[in-house]
């Protein structure tokens, strides 16, 4: 399901199957590399919404997470572990984090939720044909780690 | 006896303004007029047809085709890919179904539980399917998946709409 207000409705009245929420990491900045910081966000974002079309009735798209190029590690991490509190005291069980940005992989372990990094793929150039392929491929695999949790505990 | 052609300043004017208010209120009436007859214009536009795959290639076993339609949301318009289960039935006759999951709208799979071969299984909460998309009694899913308007033309699959049944 994702953040608007017709899916939420959904979501407050069948919470119980919803135990899983999907967080894009996406970061900004517009000093250097501002095109590839654009495009990795992006894929991110076309990504998650792709996997909550295959999964919107067990899952919650937030927001994306967003964070300044510069904002150190620790902070982030202090950020989003408040995040972390926030669903998992309404009820989640499972909170996964979509991002393409490699400085997460560092922190992976600080993490307590699965992070699934993707390298971005520059979709721009790429036929709608070809995009779509490339795109259900990706999202594909993180089904799979996502549908491997839920397997140990079906809802 | 020029005058007689001549267009006088009253009448140009005359002219001009009857023409620009005509206008006007042509535009004012238009969109009114457009309002009040627009869904019975609506039902006689059949929504778009899409063609999906060769008659040919269709088998027994479901096959998931991808496809795209347009879609208008609110103020933008998309591109929205849609996917259909396709198979043919054992009196021949195609099926079109639609793989949105009638419990909380996952996407089903055909045979991907290997306790269940021979299913749409659905990831999210174990709803089931039979082949013919209706749903199994004790799993999540109330009612049977959509199933999509069809058409066959030239040896080619043409889908509209998936409805409820
Ligand atoms: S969404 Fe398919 S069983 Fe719940």
């Amino acid at each position: 399901m994702k953040w608007i207000a017709s899916d939420i409705e959904t979501y407050a009245k069948e919470k119980e199957y919803v135990d899983t929420i999907v967080v894009p990491l996406i970061p900004f900045g517009l000093e250097n590399n501002l095109k590839g910081t654009v495009s990795a966000g992006e894929y991110i974002s076309i990504i998650s919404h792709e996997l909550e079309r295959q999964l919107r009735g067990r899952l919650l798209l937030l927001p994306p997470f967003t964070y300044l190029n510069s904002e150190p590690m620790e902070e982030k991490v202090k950020r989003l572990a408040e995040w972390h509190n926030e669903v998992i005291g309404n009820g989640a069980s499972y909170v996964v984090y979509l991002t393409s940005d490699v400085e997460w992989k560092n922190a992976e372990d600080r993490l307590e939720d699965t992070l699934v990094w993707l390298p971005s793929i520059p979709l721009e150039h790429m036929d709608n044909e070809y995009k779509m392929e490339t795109v259900s491929t990706q999202v594909k695999q993180v089904l799979q780690i996502v549908t491997k949790k839920w397997q140990n505990s079906p809802k | 006896m020029a005058k007689k052609n001549e267009v006088t300043r009253r009448q140009f004017l005359n002219y001009t303004l009857t023409g620009v208010g005509g206008f006007m209120a042509a535009g004012m009436l238009m969109p009114m007029v457009r309002f009040a007859i627009d869904p019975v214009l609506k039902e006689g536009t059949e929504q778009e047809m899409v063609p999906v795959m060769d008659v040919s290639e269709i088998t027994k076993e479901p096959q998931r085709k991808k496809f795209k339609v347009d879609q208008v949301d609110g103020w933008y318009e998309s591109e929205v890919e849609q996917s259909a289960w396709v198979y043919k039935d054992e009196k021949d006759e195609i099926v079109a179904l639609s793989p949105v999951c009638k419990h909380l709208g996952c996407t089903v799979d055909w045979s991907s539980n290997a306790a269940y071969p021979d299913q749409f299984y659905c990831p999210c909460h174990g709803g089931r399917y039979t082949k013919d998309g209706v749903n199994v009694p004790g799993t999540p899913p109330l009612a049977p998946l959509d199933v999509y308007k069809m058409k066959v033309e030239k040896g080619k699959l043409y889908l509209g709409k998936p409805e409820p049944r």
